[in-house]
This record gives C-alpha cells, structure tokens and sequence, in this order.
C-alpha cells in the first residue's frame, strides 16, 4: 500500500529529473570559434610584410598600397582566416 | 467501501493507462507528435538561413545593377540536371559531359543576360552564389517532402530516421549558409588549397608562355631547370575550370612526351584526422562527377606517364568556407614538396605537368 506522502515524493523526483533532463538538452553548446580573414601584404622592393583586413574584391597578387618603409608597392601574399581572439572582443 | 486507498488507486490507474497507450500504440502517437515538433522547429532555422540568403544574393545583384533579381533568383534554385542513363553505360561520360556543359553554360548565359555591363569576376561570384541558395532550397524542400509524407503515411520509423539525422543536415545546412560569405567576397576558401598551389609554382619560376583553354590556365614554366606545365583555374574569380579535359590536351599536344604528371587537391579529411594534413599517394586527385577525373586516367594511361596525387586535407567546412591559416600554412608545405617530388622523380630538363585542381577563387 502508498500512502500520500511517497506518492508526492515520486512525482516530485519525476519532476525534478525532467527539468534537470530539459536542462541539459538546452544547455549551451560549445561556441564555433569565429574567424576573420586577414592578407598579408609583401613589399616588391624591400620584403617589408604587414597583416592587414581584408578587403572585399581583393585577390592574392593584387598591389594594393605603398610601402610604409620605403615607399614600394606592396603585393597581397596570401590570404587566410584566422581565429577571433578575445583580445578582439574588448 | 468506506475507506478508499486514492493514491494506489491513481498510481493503479496511471499504470493502466500507460498500458493501454503502449498495447495501442499511442505512445508511438507522442513520440511522433514530439519528433515533428522537434524537426520542424530546424526546418524553421533552415527556412530562415535560405531567406536570410535569398535576400544578401539580392542585394548583391542590385547594387550590380539589377532591376528585379528575385525572379532570376526563383528561375535558378530550381534549375536542375538529370542524370544520364546508367544501365547503358555506353559513352555515359560523353552523354554526363554534355549535360553537365549544357546546364553550366546555360546558367552561366541566363546570369551574362540579366547582368550584361558587369565584370566576368562579378558574375562568377552571382553563380556560385546561387548555387549555394539552390542547394539549401533542395536540402529544405526534400526534408520538408519527408517530414509530410511521413506525418501523412503514420510512418514512424521514417520520422525517427529524419529527426536522428536532422543536426546533421543542419550542421551542412550551417556550412552553405556561411560560405556564402567568402564567395560574395571573393576570399579564398579551402577548396583554392590545389590552385593556389600550383600559383606559387607560376609566381616561382620564370614563364615561358602562357594560353587560356576553356576557362583553365596553361602556364609553362622554367623552375628547378625542368620544364613544368602549370594547369589551374583562370582566376581570380569563382571558377574551377576543366583542368582534365586540358591536361588531356596538352598530354597530345606534346605527344605523351611528359616525365610525370602531379595534381594536386583539398581532400576531405576523416573524422579525427588533422586539417591540413599532407598525403601524396598515386591517381588523380580530383573531385569532379567523372569526366575531368577519366580525362587524366586516360591521357596518361594511354603514354604511360606517371600520375601522383597530393591531397590537403579539410573538412567541409574548412573547404567551402575562407582558408584558414592552418591551410593556408600547408600549401606553402605541399608547394615544397611538389618541388621535392619533380626533383626526387624526374632528371634535369624533364617536362613535367602540375595541375591545382579545385575553385580559384581569389587567386589569379
Ligand atoms: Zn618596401
């Protein structure tokens, strides 16, 4: 025979397993990681490199800007993505 | 009868009824009511990826100067291409060829029509655009036929294999959506992994000449005193090419008279295998339907040419989405060692084919 109490105690424990199973089927997934994309820009007469934003219509060998150092064209390199970092964030 | 037990008697009745639900099914009758919910809840998600889409590819073709782009939009997800007949396989890559020639350049001319002041460089962004939104426009409508078709028939096991494999769908659905981004931009993505391989080896050495062949590029090249044909993709646009009908060209043209031929690809990788990894092994490295992929097998088949293949290896969604440094780091690695290789494999003054195979987008 179940008395009254052990009856609540079972659906109280029912209840508090589905939340606990809702809470984790919810539960935050790990974030992707976000990715920006960078081209690394090559001056044709010293070498000098620099990373900068990509722009859009940009394409690797394109000469994009002058040379901070000594004033040369510099040609786009390469052009990749790289993880956000949390420095990004702030 | 005075003094009723009610709690055994809920509990009694609780069993009872959970009983019957399980004698006639109507617990399958939740359970499915709880799967559609749970299916249509990311249908929703990919209906509104696709419009999300639908609108960015609008956009972009307005600011190109485009009156009413969603009727070419509508006109192009639903475009489609049968499959030739394969119980006959008789000439089935001339006849797949044919059609898959038919459906590129028509497509390729109904976007030239619309937008006829605009750059070959833009257009080709418009196309693969397209094609993204109208991969996403199939996944949704076939999800959306099985997920009907099974609440109509009562077909359980039909609707549990969909919603087992929804987060996969999803997942693929999630890679398009974002790739769509690179390709409206022009960035390199994975996949640009072999042409920008075979880019280096042109920026490299000295050119020789120089010739464009149905949107792939022959470069000849002088490096490491051997004589290397360069094939890629004409870029910098959104372009794979035809790298095997023109390497099967070239293999003629120079009368079979080629020490080795090297392609080079992204792959995809494993679960559990590291992105960027290298792997050389021997066949062609390319990943079209069949008749680029048999133009090589048997170009050099027929003068016994040594075929090697060079794969980095991505994911998915490292291939469709921009490179990542870590890919972009391999190329560098595998454009030595394709050196390595010419030189391991071949003497002094050879003639040897490179072809990067795979979309050039954002290299030249
Ligand atoms: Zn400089």
């Amino acid at each position: 025979m179940i008395d009254l109490e052990t009856l609540i105690i079972l659906i109280v424990t029912a209840t508090i397993m589905l939340i606990i199973l809702t809470y984790l089927e919810f539960r935050k997934k790990p974030k992707k990681p976000e990715y920006i994309t960078k081209e690394l820009l090559e001056c044709i007469k010293c070498n000098y490199r620099l990373e900068q934003d990509f722009e859009p219509g940009d394409f690797i060998s394109m000469y994009k800007r002058k040379c901070p150092r000594c004033g040369g064209l510099m040609k786009i390199k390469a052009i990749y993505a790289v993880e956000k970092s949390f420095k990004h964030h702030i | 009868m005075d003094n009723i037990d009610w709690p055994t008697l809920i509990f009694q009745m609780i069993w009872i009824f959970l009983l019957i639900l399980l004698f006639t099914g109507g617990n399958q009758k939740i359970q499915m009511k709880l799967w559609s919910i749970d299916i249509r809840n990311k249908l929703k998600i990919i209906r509104k990826y696709l419009e999300d889409d639908q609108r960015k590819i609008e956009n972009y073709m307005r600011n190109l100067g485009m009156d009413a782009p969603s009727i070419l939009v509508k006109r192009i997800i639903n475009y489609f291409t049968i499959e030739p007949v394969d119980i006959e396989p008789t000439d089935i890559i001339k006849r797949m060829d044919h059609l898959i020639q038919t459906s590129e350049r028509t497509i390729k001319k109904i976007i030239a029509d619309q937008l006829p002041d605009v750059g070959v460089y833009e257009r080709s962004l418009v196309e693969t655009g397209l094609a993204i939104i109208s991969v996403i426009n199939s996944i949704y409508k076939v999800v959306l036929h099985y997920l009907l078709t099974s609440e109509k028939e009562h077909n359980w096991v039909l609707l549990m294999q969909l919603q087992l494999i929804m987060p996969q769908i999803l997942r693929l659905v999630e890679t398009y959506h974002e790739s769509l981004d690179p390709f409206l931009h022009g960035k390199p993505i994975g996949d640009t992994a072999g042409a920008y391989v075979a880019y280096r080896l042109v920026e490299e050495g000295e050119i020789i000449s120089h010739k464009i062949v149905e949107d792939t590029s022959i470069f000849e090249v002088r490096l490491d005193d051997r004589r290397i044909y360069v094939i890629k993709a004409k870029g910098p646009g959104s372009n794979v090419g035809r790298p095997g009908i023109v390497l099967a060209q070239l293999v003629e043209e120079l009368k079979g008279n080629v020490d080795l031929v090297i392609t080079v690809d992204a792959a995809l990788k494993l679960e559990g295998e590291k992105r960027g990894e290298i792997a050389e092994g021997v066949g062609a490295a390319i990943g079209d339907p069949g008749p680029e992929k048999i133009a090589i097998e048997r170009a050099t088949t027929k003068y016994g040419i040594p075929l090697k293949a060079l794969v980095i290896k991505m994911g998915l969604d490292d291939a469709i989405n921009a490179m990542k440094k870590e890919i972009y780091e391999a190329c560098e690695r595998t454009y030595e060692y394709v050196r390595k290789l010419i030189k391991e494999m071949t003497k002094p003054s050879s003639t040897v084919i490179v072809a990067g195979i795979g979309n050039t987008i954002g290299v030249p």
